[in-house]
């Protein structure tokens, strides 16, 4: 379109409209810019109270010490991270054990196996699992699932103890693993599966032959995802897990190599970094003092893991995603 | 890959087993988790209620006055034979199978614990049954009409409960002068330009409306004489809820008929307002007035829908039908000296504040907290929801400040939802509580940080309900020369609008559940009365339950916690519930 006079105004519009068209735009701008806002925030409070804390304990003790009380009315002081990643790790790792298979499977089962009607059933339902508060998973593991467990398997577990708790966390993420790997199969194109029957494969050689290794990358970041999830979770470890940082037990096994124990982690109580956090939260909340300062530090310990593995799963989905 | 296990074998034939085993695995593996939550939900339930003590007799007198009546209208309204064989053969064999199974197992392996056969055919048959059968009777005309009845009693109801408890912390009278000062001249404005044409008085009502309010705001502290709670609450909620039910009645047909439906419901709800306290349930005067006007205007504008349509007119015995029935089985209960359970969850755990005495205990302050927390993430999160996806999805440019903006803020939503919800906690404790200085534990606090939670789970589905709007609409609204304003309000929202509804509801019921941030913010695990200001400490129902659940003795831990649990559980679905079925109806519009 030219400039000259005679061209028609196709944007004639009075300064009224183009002021109120120009509010309302920003007015959204203002709105996206929020979110950017938050990311900022829990940046800059989680790294200046940090700073502090890192001024008064190193941070190399930080994360080497074997030793976490952070109540100064009980003697020594010690910010050790070392046994709350213990915890941490063992609430993770079991609840992996339960999510990822079964979570792999359910979406296999769905984007496979199950008839129209059946998923249309099992969706929601498995989104239930990821609907129900956290502290209810927590009441649930400490009511029901620990004296279950005490009755039948294990006589000398102890009341708060990191094996239910662990299961309750590993129930509440199948559903993340599921549906993302399911989206991540769903997205298999039909030729290749029909290639496969067209080879005399069966339904279970496609399966897992030719539709798992090419979701491999969606399948892999829910893995991440879910894990991530698990290590963020909080109430179920607060209520269910009790709230004891200690560090296991070594034995020695034969040729003096030490090992620890699973069986000993597992159901005796513990404590993750999540339940460290709102522990300091439930006794002293005025700012200025040294666990005060620690429960930042452990925030930003979390977000930093929790975003690193993020990014982490983004990648793996983006860079080895099967374009079809 | 198919022949290296079975190289002998002729061609074609191939072991099926490894595949059957697979495929039983799988399905194994898809239901486990909803079992074992299932099965934890049964547990918790027989807790709440004491279903454990409940006398068999006790059982089957419900079933038969309550449950089996309900069962048959839906069979009625499902007018499906088939559908009706299955339900008597699940109904018959479930009960043999049940009994069977219960009875080999008692027998063999060992005493299940607080479950006895009756219960588990009642939670493993009835339930599930009652569930497909309501599902079924629903798709039929008196089973549509009855549910949709019962539907605007409880969710009426439900919303009159909410805007009651949402006034034991926002001021009534500042309302009162706003909605005087402010609201009515704005709608009046607007009506007024809608119906003589005149677009600056429809331009007007928002200034009208803004300058009403800041005049409420400044003659709020230097009034001191005020109409009474009775009034205010008939004169700004009850009267517009009736006006618009009115019109509503009035565009379908008669004008007789809408004064009978506004008037009608608003003459029943001044008259229980002026008696006083006949609604129980701890509901005052001026409360009741609302409840009964926000439940009864909607029944009655969809009870004249319903006789004029004159199809599925029986279902409106529905809640007759259950009324009276839940009657007769209590008047036989106590006939025949039936001994009931006690259950945890009643009429005054509702009403009564926590107490160390597990029979006492109750959650009212806690339920109150949750309301006015959820209330105003619900009114922040929309706003902040919907202008964020607007934004990304509509004013969105592929380059310069706006593109760069686009790609950062969608980049930053995607890592905001993996962030674990204590440290959105440590945020609202280090910039609300403590920065601002909103205080410790405070409702604002508590809602603003989990509006910032739940904000990237909002704007994330709002952008799909958006996305989802086609763009042949949005090309018609530019042909005919609308700006992107208008095109956004005209045509893109008003289309993405139940998307959008159903993904904050579902939020929303994922902020009900948070307990963390909340912990972390410094909110009480314990109040002894509800919060009278936005600014006072508040306590929410999962913090309750969690701090219940440290209780070391066995009535609350097997009685008052599950009682919390499942109300929670019954608030979340009811939520949860209300989101799907504005899902499906936009669904079935389309």
């Amino acid at each position: 379109m030219t400039d000259s006079i005679e061209s028609p105004d196709l944007q004639r519009r009075s300064g009224l409209t183009r002021l109120k068209e120009g509010t309302y735009g920003g007015f959204f701008a203002a709105c996206a810019v929020v979110t950017l806002l938050t990311t900022i925030a829990i940046i800059a409070t989680l790294l200046s109270d940090a700073v502090v804390f890192f001024s008064e304990v190193p941070i190399r003790q930080f994360l080497t010490s074997t030793n976490w009380s952070p109540n100064p009315a009980g003697g020594g002081q010690a910010f050790g991270i070392i046994p709350l990643v213990i915890g941490t790790l063992t609430v993770t790792i079991t609840a992996a054990f339960i999510a990822l298979p079964v979570g792999t499977l359910t979406a296999i089962y769905l984007s496979e196996y199950a008839t129209p009607n059946a998923r249309s059933i099992l969706k929601p339902l498995l989104e239930v699992l990821a609907g129900i508060p956290t502290v209810v998973y927590g009441y649930f593991a400490l009511v029901y699932v620990t004296p279950a467990l005490k009755a039948m398997l294990f006589p000398e577990m102890s009341t708060f103890n990191a094996l239910s708790a662990s299961l309750m966390v590993g129930i509440m993420t199948i559903p993340m693993v599921s549906s993302i790997s399911e989206d991540a199969m769903s997205a298999v194109p039909d030729d290749l599966r029909q290639a496969g029957y067209g080879l005399g494969a069966t339904k279970f050689e496609v399966s897992t032959g030719i539709v798992v290794p090419a979701s491999i990358s969606g399948i892999a970041s829910s893995y991440i995802l879910a894990v991530s999830r698990a290590i963020g979770e909080t109430m179920i470890v607060v209520v269910a897990m009790g709230a004891q940082a200690r560090m296991p037990p070594v034995q020695e096994a034969v040729f003096g190599i030490p090992f620890v124990n699973p069986a000993d982690v597992l159901i005796d109580s513990g404590m993750t970094i999540t339940v460290a956090m709102v522990q300091i939260a439930g006794s002293d909340l005025t700012g200025g003092t040294l666990p005060y300062d620690a429960m930042f530090a452990l925030g930003l310990t979390l977000f930093v893991v929790t975003l690193v593995m993020n990014v982490l799963s983004d990648i793996i989905a983006e860079r080895y995603r099967e374009e079809y | 890959m198919a022949t290296d296990n079975t190289a002998t074998t002729a061609f074609g034939e191939v072991s099926r087993v490894r595949g059957i085993v697979f495929e039983y695995l799988s399905f194994g593996a898809s239901v486990f988790g909803i079992f074992a939550l299932a099965v934890l939900l049964i547990y918790v339930t027989i807790d709440a209620f004491d279903l454990a003590n409940a006398n068999p007799l006790w059982l089957l007198t419900y079933f038969i006055t309550l449950v089996v009546p309900f069962l048959g209208f839906c069979l009625y309204s499902a007018r499906d034979p088939a559908v009706t064989r299955r339900a008597l053969v699940a109904a018959g064999g479930g009960l043999v199978a049940i009994a069977a199974v219960f009875t080999a197992i008692e027998a063999f392996v060992g005493q299940i614990p607080r479950l006895n056969w009756p219960l588990a055919y009642l939670f493993v048959v009835i339930i599930p049954l009652t569930g497909y059968l309501t599902y079924v009777g629903a798709q039929g005309r008196a089973g549509s009409v009855g549910f949709g009845l019962i539907g605007r009693l409880l969710g009426g109801t439900a919303i009159g409960l909410a805007f009651t408890v949402l006034f034991l912390v926002f001021d009534a009278r500042l309302w009162f002068l706003v909605y005087t000062l402010g609201v009515v001249p704005a709608v009046l404005a607007y009506g007024y330009g809608r119906i003589r044409s005149v677009p600056t008085a429809q331009t007007a009502a928002v200034p009208v409306a803004i300058g009403g309010l800041f005049v409420a705001v400044f003659l709020r502290p230097v009034v001191d004489t005020y109409p009474t709670t009775v009034f205010i609450y008939l004169w700004t909620l009850a009267v517009p809820v009736a006006v618009a039910g009115g019109f509503v009645v009035n565009a379908r047909g008669s004008r007789t008929a809408a004064l009978a439906a506004a008037g009608g419901p608003l003459a029943v709800a001044t008259g229980v307002g002026l008696l006083g306290q006949p609604l129980g349930l701890g509901v005052g005067g001026p409360n009741a007035l609302l409840v009964v006007a926000v439940a009864g205007v909607p029944t009655a504008v969809y009870l004249h829908r319903v006789a004029d349509v004159g199809e599925g007119v029986t279902g409106l015995g529905l809640p007759v039908l259950l009324v009276a029935g839940a009657l007769a089985g209590a008047l036989l209960v106590e006939s025949f000296g039936l001994p009931a359970p006690d259950p945890w969850l009643n009429g005054s755990f509702v009403t009564e504040a926590p107490s160390r005495n597990a029979r006492e205990a109750g959650l009212y302050p806690a339920i109150v907290g949750s309301v006015i927390i959820i209330a105003m993430v619900a009114a922040l999160s929309f706003v902040l929801g919907v202008a964020t996806s607007v934004f990304l999805e509509e004013y969105t440019a592929d380059s310069g400040i706006v593109g760069a903006l686009t790609r950062m803020v969608q980049i930053n939503i995607a890592n905001l939802a993996a962030i674990p919800s204590v440290v959105y906690g440590l945020l609202g404790l280090a910039v609300f509580a403590n920065l601002i200085g909103f205080g410790f534990g405070t409702a604002v606090t508590a809602s603003l940080t989990l509006s910032l939670l739940i904000l990237p789970i909002t704007i994330i589905s709002a952008q799909e309900a958006i996305r989802s709007v086609p763009d042949d609409l949005r090309r018609g609204s530019d042909a005919m020369g609308a700006t992107r304003w208008q095109t956004t309000k005209n045509v893109v929202l008003p289309e993405a609008f139940p998307g959008i509804l159903t993904g904050t509801i579902l939020a929303l019921g994922r902020a009900i559940g948070e307990t963390a941030p909340l912990i972390m913010i410094g909110a009480a695990t314990t109040v002894f009365s509800a919060p009278t200001s936005l600014f006072s400490r508040f306590s929410a129902m999962p913090m309750q339950i969690y701090a219940w659940a440290d209780f070391p003795q066995a009535e609350f831990r097997y009685g008052v916690v599950a009682a919390g649990v499942i109300t929670l559980l019954i608030i979340l679905i009811g939520m949860n519930g209300t989101a799907i079925l504005l899902r499906n109806r936009a669904e079935g519009e389309n």
